[in-house]
């Protein structure tokens, strides 16, 4: 039954919204902080290029201007029944869009409230467990299959069922880590700048751009850079030099083109200690990102595609749009943008790994357990770890695992259960405070006789 | 009038049945061929006859509705 509904809600919301851009889409989902939904906004008015700030800024106060009209006329409309806001404001893009339609706002508001107020789960539903249900259904049927190259040619990407299971589990870091990085105006549209984007990035080592040479008989080593190469990476030998002499208690000199290493104190073992060092060693780029891949989209530009993940890093890039760079590292999103921003990847990389699997789950249900998650603020697992262990009531935990152990500890401490639970009240034997088990009946005063 | 959620319509023709079917008398009219308590107890719940309504503990979350 539940599965029926919300099939049905879905079409209607593609019915409904079939012409939103993928970001008004992520404005709407999230309850993003007026901050952060203005700074969206921001920056996708940013994209047209070469256009006078003034002319956007009197087109934006002209945009106010309407929006607040069109606005307040809704909320006349309304008269205290209540609509979300994210609602609200997709009818007033469209009426300021197509000014035919500003008449029949009143139709198009009461047909809204009434299709609202058709999909709306009533009080003391059990929607937890038709959440449950409604992914791990669907969840059955997907394929063992770990590795896919998906859409990006050559990345690694792990799917599935183990991807799914990483991002309810909240790992600290994915098995596959990624990164979507996108540019900002006109490094997007040149592939010179993009490159040299993507240099700054992509880690370099020593080994990568530059022999190295030991010579066993001195005790010294040659580093001798490949100059077509640093070209390509956009480094120098003078910086190959920098990068090398911070390595302790060894001495670089420039000689023609090549690097002469020498230790303080040399000795056999050394020499090879130094030069697994010297292969080793970060020339350039950011730590975690091993390779890169440029692409060009056809309505976006150059983007760049990471195999591993570092977003600290990458957002201070210049050129980098920090607004629209993804990771599939949560725990990531969560330390640099926050917990909203952690429960928008949950909720976009579940229902990206269900869909790619062709498994159709509302977004809703997955909503539900991106909110469990991230509910008190900090990215907690499901399970063992997370919130099941956490529960504040005694039975409950005992009947998830180690019932004896949690059972003991609680008499030891004088824990008190106040039955609020599903699980408590079963293990009790009295309903359950859902559904028809959550109401509470009383003799009406006022009787209608007929 | 309060407008119930599906729990509740349950709940209240659930009630009601039990005392009808323990020799409560209908309050309403039934026709003669409605003999099953819970039938009647709907038909007296359509007829908004049945003396029961539903505490609501957190009146704020139906508000909306």
């Amino acid at each position: 039954m539940p599965k029926k509904t919300s099939k049905k809600e879905d079409k209607r919301q593609i019915i409904e919204k079939p012409e939103k851009s993928e970001k008004t889409k992520v404005i709407k989902s999230v309850k993003t902080t007026k901050k952060i939904s203005k700074k969206i906004i921001k920056s996708k008015e940013k994209i047209p290029v070469k256009k006078d700030d003034k002319k956007i800024e009197k087109i934006d106060l002209i945009q106010n201007k309407e929006n607040l009209k069109i606005s307040e006329e809704i909320n006349k409309i309304l008269n205290d029944n209540f609509l979300p806001a994210s609602i609200i404001d997709a009818i007033t893009e469209r009426v300021i869009k197509d000014k035919t339609l500003e008449p029949k706002l009143n139709q198009i508001i009461t047909k809204s409230l009434e299709e609202y107020k058709k999909n709306l789960i009533d009080p003391s539903e059990a929607c937890g467990i038709i959440g449950a249900q409604s992914i791990g259904e669907p969840g059955t049927q997907m394929t063992m299959r770990t590795f896919h190259y998906a859409g990006v040619a050559e990345i690694n990407v792990t799917l599935g069922l183990p991807r799914l299971i990483e991002i309810v589990d909240a790992r600290s870091i994915p098995s596959t880590p990624m990164m979507n990085i996108y540019l900002r105006d006109e490094y997007r549209l040149s592939p010179d700048l993009a490159k040299e984007v993507a240099n700054k990035i992509e880690i370099t080592k020593l080994n990568d751009v530059a022999d190295i040479e030991a010579d066993l008989t001195n005790l010294v080593i040659y580093v001798n850079p490949n100059a077509k190469t640093l070209e390509k990476k956009g480094t120098t030998t003078d910086e190959l030099l920098e990068s090398i002499k911070k390595i302790k208690k060894i001495d670089a000199k420039l000689e023609k083109n090549k690097i002469k290493i020498t230790l303080d104190d040399p000795s056999y073992k050394k020499l090879l200690d130094v030069n697994e060092t010297l292969k080793d060693l970060k020339v350039k780029g950011i730590d975690g990102i091993k390779r890169i891949i440029i692409r060009k989209e056809p309505s976006e530009g150059y983007v760049i595609y990471s195999e591993g993940s570092n977003l600290e890093k990458v957002l201070e890039i210049e050129g980098v749009d920090p607004y629209r760079t993804t990771t599939n590292d949560i725990q990531a999103v969560g330390r640099v943008l926050g917990i909203e921003a952690a429960r928008n990847i949950i909720i976009q990389e579940a229902y990206n790994t269900l869909r790619e699997q062709g498994l159709n789950v509302d977004k809703r249900h997955i909503m539900l357990v991106a909110d469990v998650m991230t509910a008190d603020g900090s990215i907690k697992a499901i399970g063992r770890h997370g919130v099941s262990g956490e529960k504040s009531s005694v039975l409950s935990r005992a009947a998830f695992e180690i019932t004896v152990n949690h059972l003991l500890q609680a008499s030891r401490r004088g824990e008190i259960d106040e039955l609020g639970g599903v699980a408590e009240n079963i293990i009790v034997g009295q309903p359950v405070n859902l559904g028809t088990g959550a109401v509470e009946l009383v003799m009406k005063r006022i009787t209608k006789k007929v | 009038m309060l407008k119930y959620t599906r729990f509740e319509k349950a709940r209240i023709i659930g009630a009601r049945a039990l005392q009808i079917s323990m020799g409560a008398p209908s309050l309403i009219k039934i026709p003669k061929d409605v003999i099953f308590p819970i039938d009647i107890a709907m038909l007296e719940f359509k007829e908004n006859a049945i003396p029961i309504t539903v505490k609501r503990i957190n009146e704020t979350q139906f508000r909306r509705t």
